[in-house]
């Protein structure tokens, strides 16, 4: 049963965290997010550099094979960091599902690219009206025998501004959910960016009439199954925000004083950073209970068991930590508020605790 | 608590929701719409004040002689709901809550007549200098000078959290007049222009990328002694006295029970082509009435509590009673809205937010405002004595302990 990182992963756990000290003060980091391209290539090539890019493919593809833990560890000092680069849309989401679904022609000619940091993709599955499930498309794709076309909108694709290329989910004639691959530049698709709410990047999709290679015809499994590992990595990124708003809280309430005392000195804050902590830790055990399940082969029950978790959990530790820094915990000066808006923004993203909570009691089984 | 009538006071809501359904203009709608925090949109918020305070209806809390309206608390909480039914934006406290009560109790006739039409009018808007870096819940630690020199005092020393100090052309400020015994002692009241020389103000961005607090520096800054309200070293007793008034005025359930309406229509609404409505989804519906409960709770609390007061008389500690349990449940809604906008709400609208832009169209304009107010509303639990401060004070004051 593992517990916490191996060697290996711990040492690389380390390499991101000096990526992290080193590049990603607050201060930096505040004008990257303001920038027109809301990222660093820099800091991509840097990543590319350090193995981060191809980290889940298979070394034939220029990757390095690197199991959930690298993944999660990476996430981890991300959710610390703030980092805002597309790591999340390109590598695990639509990177890791190609390498399940892709041919391995398109593999060979793309993962690498990936890995090298030359390319970027995007995953667009979520929409208004998906709240969560997957299988629940407004896009559709026509077969026109050489060619499909598409049509629809997907809304908040992460990183959706930047990829030069992008996975597509949509309902075929049949009723069923097909996997597609659209390049940037086609005709018909037109990309709105902005910015959301933690900072990075998103975009929204309309597809009118877009030319799209199929990468399959029925790819719900497939999707789920990788959108439920993806689930593990978002739920690390939140826990490496839970876990610095925890020791800035942590540290402030002993420096921050009020009435003469530090506010750390009041029992109603100890209890409150007592049950902040308490949250973490729930989470940290989730998190490695989802890895063992994955390790296992099926991490549906406990992915969504995690997700839910967070939901609650992060959204505990976010506010409390805004409520004890005070006045300045409502500011973009610490890096508080930052940390609050991204685990805000994963409670959102690919279902929030309502959705998992109904999701776990539809994979209940009562006797 | 004087004793209108049933029909008295339906006569009274009739004559109210007629007038505020046709005074405000558009863009006035709009700023009511477009408020994600207790702090509307200034411009067309001071406008519809001018509105309000042509007809009379500016200030139901003051005193009559004072241009106050005479209502009941009955007739106050009937003109909130209709006031909050039709979403409008809630006026500025600054003014009308805080400087004014100020003035009215411990202002000399001169300030009273010079300043307070021009509180009501909106002519003058005043920011709240109390808080300072290191004086926040321990307000009685501030430290900003005040000197005297001559006839003036002379102000050195910093503000900061100050709501709108970015728009106001006045400021009523607590600044230590002494340092001597304990430190409620040594605290004055004072009243000052915006644009003084040595006075310098800077915006600090809030969580949703927008100016609402502001820093305010000084330095060597020059005020007339005859702007002091009240007497010297005994400002304390000034702010205790409005911090009273600000808590036991505000009431939470007339804006939350429309706020839910609102929701719960929204809800209705398909979210796509398919048609389906998260109204349908009974996880939504609980959570939406378990919001109707903790709403009666409030709405039930504030009409019990205002029923045991006499004319004029403030709620004293229940008014933390009603803070807490108000603050908390916006708190609740905020979260709910921003579940129901969903993916809706990640995006970064601020223009979207602006009076008068163009609709973005990006996400419908409902969910755009969902995470500016959960971020906003955060604020709730920190602001006019924070919710553990309340606590504290309940268990004092209260519960005797
Ligand atoms: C949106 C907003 C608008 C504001 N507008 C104004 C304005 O216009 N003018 C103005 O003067 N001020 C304004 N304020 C300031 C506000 O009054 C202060 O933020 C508030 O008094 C808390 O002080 P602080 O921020 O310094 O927090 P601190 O006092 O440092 O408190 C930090 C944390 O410690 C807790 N704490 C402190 N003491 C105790 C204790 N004894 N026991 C238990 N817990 C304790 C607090 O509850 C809080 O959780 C505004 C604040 C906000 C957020």
């Amino acid at each position: 049963m593992q517990f916490q990182y191996n060697e290996e992963q711990a040492l690389f756990k380390d390499s991101l965290k000096k990526f992290v000290d080193d590049n990603y003060a607050y201060e930096s980091r505040c004008k990257l997010v303001d920038s027109a391209q809301g990222y660093s290539e820099a800091h991509w090539q840097k990543l590319a550099e350090l193995g981060v890019l191809g980290l889940p493919f298979a070394e034939e593809y220029g990757g390095f094979a690197g199991d959930l833990p690298f993944l999660t560890a990476v996430a981890e000092e991300f959710g610390r960091g703030l980092v805002v680069e597309p790591f999340f849309s390109t590598v695990v989401l639509a990177g890791q599902l190609l390498a399940s679904a892709a041919p391995d022609s398109i593999k060979t000619e793309l993962l690498p690219k990936v890995a090298d940091g030359t390319l970027k993709l995007a995953l667009a599955w979520e929409e208004r009206g998906s709240r969560g499930n997957p299988g629940r498309t407004d896009c559709t794709v026509v077969d026109k025998g050489d060619r499909a076309i598409l049509q629809g909108e997907k809304l908040a694709v992460l990183g959706g501004g930047s990829a030069d290329a992008m996975l597509v989910t949509a309902r075929t004639d049949e009723g069923k959910l097909a996997l597609l691959l659209v390049n940037a530049g086609v005709p018909g698709l037109t990309i709105k960016p902005y910015a959301l709410v933690n900072g990075s990047r998103g975009a929204t999709l309309s597809f009118s009439d877009v030319e799209a290679t199929v990468l399959q015809t029925d790819a719900l499994a497939l999707v789920q199954a990788c959108l439920d590992r993806a689930l593990i990595v978002l739920c690390a990124e939140a826990l490496g925000a839970m876990d610095a708003l925890m020791a800035n809280t942590l540290e402030y309430s002993k420096t921050r004083q009020q009435f003469g005392l530090p506010i750390a000195a009041f029992q109603a804050l100890q209890h409150r950073m007592a049950d902040m902590y308490i949250a973490c830790e729930k989470t940290r055990s989730l998190l490695w209970a989802a890895i063992q399940a994955d390790a296992q082969g099926d991490c549906r029950r406990a992915a969504s068991v995690l997700k839910a978790e967070v939901g609650s959990g992060g959204r505990y530790v976010g506010q409390q930590a805004i409520q004890l820094h005070g006045g300045i915990g409502m500011t973009d000066e610490l890096n508080v508020g930052a940390h609050f808006k991204l685990l805000t923004q994963i409670d959102i993203l690919c279902g929030n605790r309502d959705f998992h909570l109904q999701r776990l009691s539809d994979l209940a089984e009562v006797h | 608590m004087s004793v209108a009538s049933d029909q008295e006071l339906e006569k009274f809501r009739l004559e109210v929701r007629a007038f505020l359904e046709t005074a405000p203009t558009e863009s006035i709608l709009e700023a009511g719409r477009k408020t994600t925090s207790v702090f509307a949109p200034f411009a067309p918020t001071m406008a519809w004040q001018k509105i309000l305070s042509d007809k009379g209806w500016v200030a139901p809390s003051w005193p009559k002689e004072f241009g106050g309206t005479g209502w009941d608390v009955q007739q106050r909480y009937i003109f909130a709901e209709e006031y909050n039914r039709l979403c409008l934006p809630p006026l500025l406290p600054q003014n009308l809550q805080m400087v004014g009560p100020a003035v009215i109790g411990f202002g000399s006739d001169q300030q009273k007549a010079e300043l307070l039409p021009r509180m009501l009018s909106g002519e003058d808007f005043w920011c709240q200098g109390y808080s300072e870096p290191g004086a926040g819940s321990d307000l009685a630690s501030l430290k900003c000078r005040a000197d005297k020199d001559g006839g003036d005092y002379v102000l050195n020393g910093s503000k900061t959290w100050t709501t709108y100090a970015h728009h106001a052309n006045k400021m009523f400020a607590l600044v230590r007049t002494s340092s001597e015994g304990k430190p409620q002692r040594g605290i004055t009241f004072l009243l000052l222009d915006m644009n003084l020389p040595g006075m310098e103000v800077r915006p600090i961005i809030g969580l949703d990328g927008c100016p609402e607090q502001c820093e305010v520096f000084f330095s060597d800054v020059r005020v007339p002694q005859c702007n002091r309200v009240g007497n010297e070293n005994e400002g304390w007793s000034v702010a205790k006295y409005v911090l009273e008034f600000e808590r036991g005025g505000s009431t939470f359930a007339p804006w939350l029970n429309p706020a839910l309406e609102r929701l719960r229509q929204q809800c209705g609404k398909p979210l796509s082509a398919q048609g389906e409505r998260l109204i349908d989804d009974p996880h939504i519906r609980r959570r939406l009435a378990a919001l109707e409960v903790d709403i009666q709770a409030v709405e039930h609390t504030e009409k019990r509590v205002n029923a045991s007061l006499k004319h004029g008389e403030n709620p004293g500690p229940m008014a933390s009673l009603i803070k807490i349990m108000g603050s908390e449940v916006m708190q609740s809604f905020s979260e709910l809205q921003l579940d129901v906008a969903g993916l809706d709400a990640l995006p970064v609208q601020r223009e979207a937010l602006e009076i008068g832009a163009t609709p973005g169209d990006i996400v419908p304009e409902a969910h755009s405002l969902a995470m500016p107010y959960y971020l906003n509303t955060r604020a709730a639990s920190i602001y006019a004595g924070s919710n553990e401060v309340q606590r504290s004070l309940l268990a004092k004051a209260v519960l005797g302990l």
